[in-house]
């Protein structure tokens, strides 16, 4: 490779982010169109890496090399990126959504600009980095940058009980970060070629190792997506963040459990996962369920729409380990492509859903379900966009979100019958979200009530994340061609399939 | 001529001059002329230092004496002391400025920096007595500076009664040392204590407990901490720093001189303890510092977690992770002197320009004192090691250590202790950038002493530089390792 496109990727954003803060020292309006035009830049860089495999059609394998260059000499840290087509469709929505938070920003973030879109370009930057790092060292690095900013985005842009959301989101998914290090450490210290490079890591760990590594990778991986007993900083930091930032925090904080997941467990530690995937199962339909449960009797919209992250990010762990644990190679590719293609999904998704809560709460001053009636006859662009985003986060077949469920469901009815519990879940989905329109849009309008109703350009803004989701129906092969080959490859690399 | 001896020569001639100075009528003589001499005697040792190690790193030339060995471990640690010295002596020209005595205060530091320097390259068990006093009798007068403040009184008696406590049982221990082989030569010592018939002879796990003793209450280890934050909360600000960044690293290099180098044959005995030692330390200061309401105590006690995670690397000296524990022990002494001083001297900021340092003065203090809380802040996130920071990488090194030598419970005992350990890093921080200034005239912009804030940001960028390129200072420790086996 001749230009170094995914340090670019990284880096743009990291460097621009100063260039940025001194921008916005001299004016702040200069800040805002400074990081939209960064922003975009990444996302052009993105669509053309991405459209590259696509139509090379390398999803399989490593591809956009850069290292390995020694950072930490002789201790196995090395400087070592490289995208497969995980990597690519993750990098992919990251870009896309930081678009869209600077955008939804421009409304929302009143005070201290210039920090606010410091910090925003060091996420996007960071987060890219976790996704394309190939050394396990380099991914640590980038995931511990993720959180520093997220910290100061909860504690200082948060709401009413900010303080305590942000201290309780750094430990916990501090907490799960170095007890993964020490996973880590472990797979470097007992596998012949002491690295921590991955792709020189995959299939030479011993299975004890692999079994340890798997118990500490699942505590640092499962706080972040979150998996149910770790999940409780979750509801608090999304209803004290930002609107943008709650998005930031669904769209793509989460995802990067999604992908160690996949990444490390299904890559590195593909035996362990394959014979223990009953516990990871049970694991993902016990969040789907709780997630769905306790959604439904919340009374903060915001509030419901986090819980329904959980929800959706069960589907993930379910789809990654039934699909590792499936018997025919059809199977695998449903599960694994399928819990790919529901991060992609449930990151827009939820992004409409919680940008609509926080215009919601600023226009109707409240985010109560009970509180807020009439919404049809108040602000009717504003039901409207609610209700379009609702069917997304129910994932009716207008868009690609029932795709990839249906995808997961599938693949864990064909390793074991019993998982077919999992078909209830997009029903409790429904049913507390149609029960939450009911209540908001077509409740009559409480008399001497006036709300503002969404500016055209705001709602112009919103219904962009739902492009791909209907677009993705129509033409699912634009990321099932590059997960799919992948996801072959993983299932092939356990011995399945034959 | 032996480099020792220009060391000697530099701080005896400068910290003669400042104290003479002291009988000048002049004020400004008094006031300005001691901050520039021990200024002028640092940078000439510290360049001294630099040239002589890319000198070794170009043509290894180790000096053996008696006395001394001058080797590539000596020289890092005399780095290490004299950027500690040089970054307190420049914020004391703020700190310390109209206070009575500043000639004696600099000239005391500058004898206490000879004393640790020469413990660097001591290599004989009198010669680290005479070093050890030379660097502890100045501080405890300095802890005690203040004579009109009964806290800076406090702390002084007990660190002196304590110091000389320490003292007097090292005297012991190496007496025993000397029962046992007939000599104080640490070269000698390690040869005779091989032909010792039985290597579980009382006597010499007396010694060894001593000595543990002994270095442990520098080192600040548990159950020898007690006096560490009275003598932290009550000394003048700039005096912690350096007790914490400076002259606890040279318990360290003597502690690795004694037990990897003299002692190794007795090894057995040492690992285990220190193992329990650094289990202990650590969960007891990062516990203890949760509940503080004090900044200073807080990373007093900080200090003495840190110590803690340094024990590790004494821990699996014995075995197959030796020179990587070795590694990461240099690593993290010089990266915990960075961030533990550069924390210290803000705290010292906060009190010199707002004149408390009760949580309270913390308060929103990104805009009062911005330099200063972005350092604290790098500062703390360096200390509970978030990467892309120094502290991240001598940790990661210490833990994989600790698993190579067989001793995963401590590497998770150090993980878990270091996720508790960001519970009161990141407090700070919230308070300092996330809640709402307290108080009246808890908003207006305070002017940053100049000098503080130049050493502070020098810190931050040591910190962030050996952060995203650790090679840098990795290599060095490396080098020092490598050529001490």
């Amino acid at each position: 490779m001749d230009t170094p496109i995914l340090s670019l990727l990284i880096f743009i954003p990291i460097v621009g982010a100063v260039v940025v803060y001194l921008l916005g020292r001299l004016r702040e309006r200069l800040c805002e169109v400074a990081s939209l035009t960064l922003t975009v830049v990444v996302l052009a860089l993105s669509l053309y890496l991405y459209s590259s495999i696509f139509t090379s059609n390398q999803g399989a394998s490593f591809t956009f090399i850069e290292g390995p260059y020694h950072w930490l000499g002789g201790f196995g840290v090395d400087y070592y990126l490289g995208v497969d087509g995980l990597s690519a469709s993750l990098i992919l929505i990251s870009a896309f959504l930081s678009v869209l938070v600077v955008l939804g920003s421009w409304d929302l973030i009143t005070e201290k600009k210039p920090i606010y879109y410091f910090l925003i370009l060091l996420f996007e930057g960071s987060i890219i980095g976790v996704f394309c790092s190939l050394n396990l060292i380099l991914f640590y690095v980038f995931w511990e940058i993720v959180l520093i900013p997220m910290f100061f985005f909860i504690g200082v842009w948060g709401g009413p009980r900010r303080k305590y959301a942000a201290m309780k989101f750094l430990i916990f998914t501090y907490v799960g970060s170095v007890i993964m290090l020490l996973g880590f450490i472990l797979i470097y210290l007992f596998t012949a070629p002491n690295t921590f490079n991955i792709p020189e890591l995959v299939g030479k760990i011993p299975f004890w190792v692999q079994l340890l590594a798997t118990v500490a990778t699942f505590v640092g991986f499962g706080v972040k997506l979150p998996v149910v007993p770790f999940h409780t900083w979750l509801p608090d930091a999304h209803v004290e963040a930002p609107a943008p930032i709650s998005v930031f925090l669904a769209g793509l904080l989460l995802k990067m459990g999604g992908y160690g997941f996949i990444r490390v467990n299904l890559g590195l530690l593909a035996d362990a996962s394959r014979q223990y995937a009953w516990v990871f199962i049970i694991f993902g339909i016990l969040t789907m369920f709780y997630g769905a449960l306790v959604a439904m009797i919340q009374r903060d919209l915001k509030r419901m729409i986090a819980l329904t992250s959980i929800n959706h990010m069960g589907f993930v762990l379910l789809g990654s380990f039934a699909g590792i644990s499936a018997s025919t190679a059809q199977g695998a590719i449903y599960g694994i492509s399928g819990a790919i293609f529901q991060m992609f999904n449930h990151a827009a998704a939820i992004g409409i859903l919680f940008m609509l809560s926080g215009y919601i709460h600023e226009q109707a001053g409240t985010r109560n379900i009970d509180e807020l009636k009439g919404l049809r006859s108040g602000m009717p662009k504003t039901a409207l966009t609610l209700i379009l985003g609702s069917l997304a986060g129910m994932s009716v077949p207008m868009y690609s979100s029932f795709l990839s469920e249906w995808m997961v469901i599938l693949s864990a009815i064909s390793v074991n019958t019993w998982y077919a519990l999992a078909v209830l879940i997009p029903l409790l989905t429904v049913a507390y979200f149609l029960w939450m329109i009911k209540r908001t849009v077509l409740s009559p309008l409480p008399q001497h009530t006036h709300y503002h109703d969404l500016p055209n350009r705001a709602m112009f803004a919103l219904l962009l994340y739902l492009v791909p989701l209907f677009l993705l129906l129509v033409f699912p092969s634009l990321i099932l061609g590059v997960v799919d080959p992948l996801s072959s490859a993983l299932f092939q690399a356990v011995g399945g399939g034959g | 001529m032996s480099t020792v001896f220009y060391y000697a020569a530099i701080f005896t001639v400068s910290s003669m001059l400042v104290s003479m100075l002291s009988l000048s009528r002049s004020s400004s003589v008094r006031q300005s002329i001691p901050f520039f001499v021990s200024l002028a005697a640092l940078l000439l040792s510290l360049t001294l230092t630099l040239f002589k190690m890319l000198n070794y790193l170009s043509a290894p030339s180790p000096i053996y004496t008696n006395l001394f060995h001058e080797d590539f471990l000596a020289y890092f640690f005399a780095l290490t002391v004299l950027l500690v010295s040089l970054f307190v002596v420049l914020s004391s020209r703020n700190y310390m400025w109209g206070e009575r005595n500043l000639a004696v205060y600099f000239s005391l530091l500058l004898f206490s920096t000879l004393g640790m320097v020469l413990l660097s390259f001591a290599a004989d068990l009198l010669m680290i007595v005479v070093a050890w006093e030379l660097m502890s009798i100045p501080t405890y007068v300095l802890a005690g500076l203040r004579k009109s403040d009964p806290f800076s009184n406090e702390a002084s008696v007990k660190y002196f009664l304590l110091g000389a406590f320490s003292s007097g049982i090292l005297l012991y221990a190496i007496s025993l040392t000397y029962g046992l082989t007939g000599t104080t030569n640490l070269n000698a010592v390690l040869q005779n204590l091989q032909q010792l018939p039985n290597p579980l002879d009382p006597i010499a796990i007396l010694m060894l407990a001593l000595y543990i003793a002994g270095f442990g209450l520098k080192m600040s280890v548990v159950p020898f901490h007690m006096w560490i934050p009275d003598a932290y909360e009550g000394a003048p600000t700039t005096i912690s720093a350096f007790l914490s960044a400076g002259t606890k690293k040279a318990g360290f290099v003597v502690a690795i001189r004694v037990f990897v180098v003299a002692l190794p044959f007795l090894s057995v005995n040492w690992t285990t303890a220190f193992a329990i030692l650094a289990l202990a330390t650590m969960t007891l200061g990062n516990i203890a510092a949760l509940t503080q309401r004090s900044v200073s105590r807080m990373l007093a006690y900080s200090s003495i977690a840190q110590a803690g995670y340094l024990l590790i690397g004494f821990a699996v000296a014995s075995g197959p992770a030796k020179t990587l524990g070795l590694i990461g022990v240099l690593f993290h002494v010089f990266n915990h002197a960075v961030m533990q001083s550069a924390a210290f001297l803000a705290v010292a900021a906060v009190d010199r320009a707002i004149g408390k340092v009760g949580l309270d003065s913390f308060a929103s203090l990104w805009r009062r004192m911005p330099i200063t809380a972005l350092s604290l802040a790098v500062a703390l996130l360096a200390l509970a090691g978030i990467p892309p920071l120094n502290g991240f990488w001598s940790k990661l090194v210490l833990f994989t250590a600790a698993i190579q030598g067989d001793m995963a419970w401590l590497a998770v005992a150090a993980v878990l202790n270091s996720a508790l350990s960001l519970g009161y890093y990141a407090w700070v921080i919230k308070r300092m950038y996330i809640d709402e200034p307290t108080g009246l005239g808890a908003q207006s912009k305070i002017r940053e002493p100049t000098l503080i804030s130049a050493v502070l940001l020098i810190a931050t960028a040591i910190t962030i530089v050996v952060g995203i390129y650790p090679s840098l200072i990795y290599d060095l420790a490396k080098a020092a390792v490598l050529a001490y086996q």
